[in-house]
Parts: structure tokens; sequence; C-alpha cells
């Protein structure tokens, strides 16, 4: 009763809310309110200025519209094919520099968690420039006789989401190694000793001991790079798209999500009301991906 | 007493006199966007210079940022209704008009009353027009024109008189020759770009959107003519892929490609690249093979929108008439200086369109571009163009692979009804 009335009490304490109102206030105004009013405004169809109510109109324009379909289908395949590539390429990575043996760790470990300070908007025109026609990259390629014909990085669909997969996994592998490498320095290393003197090999040490146990950062890496995943723009908007063409990448093979949010408020026609509506699906997918892969990782008893 | 009233009163009155005359001698600013250093805002900076002779109490600003951005900040300000922040003139592209004007209605001033629209080229004044009143200035050009390799196209056997009245088939064939005999690709071409298209579409009067602005895709004969023609170009194996505008652009400046075919605002691009002087020719482009097909098309273009809620919008109507509407000299000086054809018809009387031109090895280009220009189909841009242009740009590179072209047809229409609502 007495525990009851004292947390009741602190409910109440005009001090307490005092002091979270400043961090309330600019919360309510910068995140909440625009939150809603998208939400309204997702209800909203016409052009430009010119909006009235629609209804569920924009939710039924969705499943008749092939370039959100397009949209939808390339930002989940960039989800399905990075994710897992970097994910494991950053565990792979962070679990031999965690070597205390290996030499220039220091330097290795930099060099591969650098790209992630670097600007995205200036690392894809870099990309872009070295991936085109006559590139850096071809001539290297077609130097080493890798190939003998130039790779068409940006006019063909299917290399169109390889560079861009490329491009990301290089900027953010680093930024997830990271947060492993973090995880693996405070698993108690008597674990690993107790299964050396059982006799259990590197592989089965890695797999049935580290992996394990770095499950909740996986879960971490996991839902954020999902959460960028889903929302990637600057590189897409950089790499495949310029001021005269009009599709993004060939064929429009690199359409995500928010660049056709993008399109549809910024390009053409403003319908910011089919816009916001584009945005609550992320948001949805967002919110459904991650209660997946909550369930999928959760602690099993 | 009355001493002091008086002087008091003779005060006030000089006071408030004087104050008159400060606010009249107080400059008004007339604030512009447009985009490009080289061209609009070094022809805008002219037209202020041409002004402030005779209005010395105008003081024209431009502000240069890049096309994106202009359109993009345009775009968010009109929507948020918060109109103080926005310019009194604004450059506009000519396919963007109509969803503007659409789109925020009474956002931009009409200048009917003022300007008089028969002495443009009519298609310019077409595009800017809804319900019979016109809101823009008419500014650049985009008429098309073959700008072609002399060098290239002498070493595998072509003259410049083969170069004219081309055909598309014909323009392939030569094609095939200069790639066998040179070893270079006829042109470069950005899949993702649908720039090449529209310029084959107009120049058979044809537009995504008949007259009355209905979508029209699967009975457009220009529309399927086209789709077919650079299907045909890409599979022929005489183009170079290019991975958006500047690498497109270096197709050409690198002395890579032999031909360019694009809006004549290319002219001074071309004209940098100082090692290639008296190397260039300029022809018509190919006709495309249907009926009402012609030598003469368009490609991008832009006005000038004045905007309705400005405080000085009488006087910036006034400054854009004064000088875009009237002024042959100032339109003589901007083809010299920037190579910018303008839509005023009768500035193509003036002296500089008469003269030969040295990089093009003394050719009389400017004629030539004042004559397709008269001859450009009129088409309506509609309201949608952007959004089929994409749609379109997303079925190239399966045309280049000998994709059936109706069913390219179809699935623009299908993507464009979707994106039209």
């Amino acid at each position: 009763m007495a525990s009851a009335n004292r947390s009741l009490n602190r409910y109440f304490d005009i001090n307490g809310w005092f002091f979270v109102a400043p961090a309330a206030l600019l919360i309510a105004i910068f995140m909440v309110y625009p939150i809603l009013q998208t939400l309204w405004m997702s209800f909203q169809t016409g052009k430009g200025m010119m909006t009235q109510f629609g209804g569920l109109a924009n939710i039924k324009r969705l499943f008749d519209d092939p370039m959100f379909m397009l949209a939808l289908y390339n930002t989940m395949i960039f989800f399905i094919v990075q994710v897992p590539v970097m994910l494991t390429l950053a565990l792979f990575l962070a679990a031999l520099l965690d070597n205390p043996n290996l030499k220039f760790r220091g330097v290795i470990r930099t060099a591969i968690f650098l790209p992630c300070v670097s600007s995205l908007v200036a690392y894809s025109v870099l990309f872009k420039s070295m991936f085109v026609q006559d590139g850096l990259i071809n001539s290297t390629l077609l130097a080493l006789h890798v190939t003998n014909q130039p790779i068409p990085w940006m006019t063909d669909p299917f290399w169109a989401r390889v560079l861009i997969i490329i491009a990301i996994t290089w900027r953010w592998t680093g930024y997830n190694m990271i947060f492993f490498l973090a995880a693996l320095q405070n698993i108690d290393k008597s674990i690993y000793e107790a299964s050396r003197i059982d006799g259990v090999p590197s592989w089965g040490r890695f797999f049935y001991l580290t992996v394990p146990m770095l499950k909740p950062v996986i879960l971490f890496t996991t839902v954020t790079s999902t959460i960028g995943t889903l929302q990637l723009f600057d590189e897409v908007r950089n790499i495949m798209t310029s001021d005269a063409g009009s599709a993004a990448g060939p064929s429009n093979s690199a359409l995500t999500l928010s660049v056709y949010i993008y399109n549809l408020t910024f390009k053409f026609v403003p319908s910011f009301g089919y816009a916001a509506t584009v945005s609550y699906v992320i948001v949805l997918a967002v919110a459904l991906l991650a209660v997946i892969q909550f369930y999928a990782l959760r602690e099993k008893d | 007493m009355n001493k002091t009233f008086k002087t008091s009163l003779a005060a006030l009155v000089f006071s408030t006199s004087s104050m008159m005359a400060m606010a009249a001698a107080q400059a008004k600013d007339i604030t512009i966007w447009c985009w490009d250093p080289n061209f609009n805002v070094a022809i805008m900076k002219e037209a202020g210079a041409i002004y402030s002779k005779t209005h010395p109490d105008i003081n024209i600003k431009v502000v240069d940022f890049a096309k994106a951005d202009v359109e993009a900040k345009l775009q968010t300000t009109l929507a948020s209704g918060v109109t103080t922040s926005l310019p009194d003139i604004v450059l506009i592209e000519d396919y963007g008009a109509q969803k503007y004007i659409q789109s925020f209605p009474g956002a931009f001033a009409s200048m009917n009353d003022v300007v008089d629209y028969s002495k443009f080229a009519p298609y310019k004044v077409k595009l800017a027009t809804v319900d019979g009143k016109t809101y823009s200035m008419p500014f650049d050009s985009g008429v098309t024109g073959l700008y072609y390799r002399k060098d290239y196209l002498e070493q595998a056997g072509f003259k410049p008189e083969d170069m004219q009245n081309l055909t598309w088939d014909k323009y392939i064939e030569i094609g095939k020759k200069v790639a066998e005999k040179t070893g270079h690709k006829m042109m470069g071409l950005d899949p993702n770009d649908a720039g090449l298209i529209r310029i084959m579409m107009q120049s058979a009067g044809g537009w995504y959107f008949n007259d009355k602005g209905e979508l029209n895709i699967t009975g457009n004969e220009a529309l399927k003519a086209a789709l077919t023609t650079e299907g045909k170009l890409i599979a022929s194996g005489i183009t170079k892929p290019a991975a958006g505008w500047s690498n497109w652009v270096s197709t050409f400046t690198s002395g890579d490609v032999a031909t360019v075919i694009t809006g004549v605002w290319i002219t001074g691009t071309i004209k940098a690249t100082k090692d290639q002087e008296n190397k260039w020719g300029v022809a018509a482009i190919p006709k495309l093979d249907v009926k009402g097909a012609t030598d003469a098309s368009n490609l991008g273009g832009s006005s000038w929108y004045v905007i309705a809620s400005s405080p000085e919008k009488k006087e910036a109507i006034d400054f854009l008439n004064s000088v875009y509407a009237k002024d042959v000299d100032f339109y003589q000086k901007i083809l010299v200086d920037q190579g910018a054809v303008g839509s005023l018809m009768e500035a193509r009387k003036g002296a500089a369109y008469e003269t030969a031109d040295k990089f093009f090895g003394g050719e009389k280009i400017w004629q030539k571009f004042a004559d397709w220009l008269s001859k450009v189909p009129s088409v309506n841009y509609g309201v949608f163009t952007n959004e089929v242009d994409s749609a379109v740009a997303a079925q190239l590179p399966a045309l280049g692979k000998g994709g059936d072209v109706d069913a390219a047809l179809k699935a623009i229409e299908a993507q464009a009804k979707s994106s039209m609502q």
C-alpha cells in the first residue's frame, strides 16, 4: 500500500514533470505532431495544394501502382541480399580481428571502420566515377583479364543492383563490425579456454560459443541494418539518378521506397498525400520486420 | 505662438516630403532564381544591367543554385503556403510548366494584359497557357540539331552533304560504317534518360498526351516509332552507353563519339573544347518514318515566371516585358555570348543570327537553328510528363535487347495511368 502510494505520488510530482517538460515539449512539436500530421496527410488526395479528403483512396492506389510494387520489390531485394551478407562479413571480420596475435590489428580495424565516417554523398559520387563504363573498376578488371567485356554496372538492371549492394556493404560493414568487436571483448575468455581443453575445434568454438553469446548484438545490428536498408536513399539518388535521367537505375532497377517518396514529392506532380502513405508503408515494414527479428532471436529458456 | 506653429508645420511638411522622396529613391529589389551560371544566370544578369540603365530604382538580384534545388525549394515553399521566402521571378523548365501552374493555382501571375504573346514561337506560349491565360515569359528554346564530327565522317567516306535530310535508318547505316572505319561509336546514350525518345516523338508532332491532355500511349504512332528507333539504335551497336549527365557529356567532349543529337543549348559545351575547332558540323536531326514527321524538335528549354504574391509583381512583369519581349539587340548579345536561341521571333532577323561561326568552320549555324525553331511541332506537354518519362525510361534497356515494342507501350500505359492521380 505504502509503496503504491509512493509511486502515485511520484506520478503527480510537479517537480518531476517540470524537469521533463522541455524535452517532452520538443518531442511533441518535432516528433509526435509531424508523425500524426503525416498520418492525416496520408488520407488526402490531389495535386499539390489542391487536396481533399480521399479516405482509403491512397491505400487502394498502392495496390494498383506498378511503380510502388517495383520500389517495394527492389527494397526487399536489397534487404534480403545485403543485410545477411554484410552482417556475416562483419561477424567474421570481428572474430578474425579479435585475435590478439594478429599483427597491425589496430591499423586493419581502423581501415575497415573508416568508410563509415565518409559522407554518404561523397562516397556515392566517388563510386559512380569508379564504376562507369570506362571507369577505374572496369579498366582494372579488363587489365587483369577477369572479364573481356566491360561490366555494365550502371546500364544493366542486374549489375546496377549488384553495384548498390557493393556500395552499401563497403560503407556499413565496418560500422557493424565495431559492435561485434565490442561484444567479443565482453565474452569471458575462460569459456574459450574450457572449450579448448575439451577439444572443441575453432569452427565449433565460433559457431557454438561466439555466435550464441553475441545474440543480443546480432539482434541489434540486424534491426538497425534493416531500418537503414529500408530507408536507402542517398546511394541510389547519387549513383543511379541524374538531373537529366528519368529512371532510378536502368529499368528503375534501383528505385527504392525512399527514392519513390522523393519523386512523388519533388519530381512528379506533388502528391503529398500519396507520398505520406508510402512513407507509412516503410514504418509498417520496419515494425513488422523488427517484430519478426525479435521473435526469431528471442531468448529461449 | 503663431510663428512657432508655422515653423513646426513647415518642419512637418518638409520632413514628410523628404521621407516620401527617400521612399521613392529607395531601390526596389527583384529577386530571381535560376540555375546555370554560364547560361541563364549570366543572361539574366545581362538583362538586369540593361533594365537598370533606364530604371535606376530597380535592383535586380540573381540567385544561382542547382536546378534540382530550385525545383525542390519552389515546390516545398509553394506547398507550405509561406510565400515570403519566394523570389519575385523564377525559371522553370518547360516540361514542368503545367505541373506548377495546375498544382499551385494562383501562385504565378498571368501576363496577358502586358505581354504581346503573338511575337513568340507558338509552342512556347501554349505550354504555359491554362484556360486562356499565359503565365510565362518565354525564354530559351531547346530546338534540336544533329552535331557531327566532320573528320570522323570523312574518314568513313561521308561528306557534309551526306548528313542532310537523314532518316534514322540512314543514320544507323552511316553509324555502322563510322564504327567499322574509325572505331568511334555514333552517339552516347544514357539508357536511364528518355530525352532522345522525346526528341523523336515531338519531331513527328506527338507527345505522351493528346491536345486535351489525356494520356496517349498505345495508339501513339510517333511514340511507337521513337521506341522502335531507339531499340534499333541500341541493338545496332553504334551507341556508347553513358551513366548520367556528366558521363554523357564526356562521350563527345573527349572526342569519343561522332555525333550528338540534342538541344541547341549544348552548343556552348561543344565550343568549349577548343581542340575540336573546325571539326564539327550541324545538320537537321534525322526524320522518323511516320506521317507528319519533320526534322525539327525540341529538348528542354525554359521560361520565366512571376510569383503572384510578390510585392514587386508589377515591376517584375515590366522588367521581363521590356527586355525579353522587346529588346532584339539583347537577343543578339545572348546568342553570341551564351549561345542562347530565344523564342522571340523577330530576334531571328537580327545581325547575330546571320553571322558565320568560326568554330563550326564558318557555317551559319544560328540561321539554321532559327529556321528549325519555326518548324518545331507544337505539342501539349501536359501535367504528367515526368511521370510518363520515368515509365518510358524503365522500358528502354529491355527494348535495346530486342524487347517487343507493343508490350513496352502497354507497360508504359499501365504505369502511367496509376501515376496520373
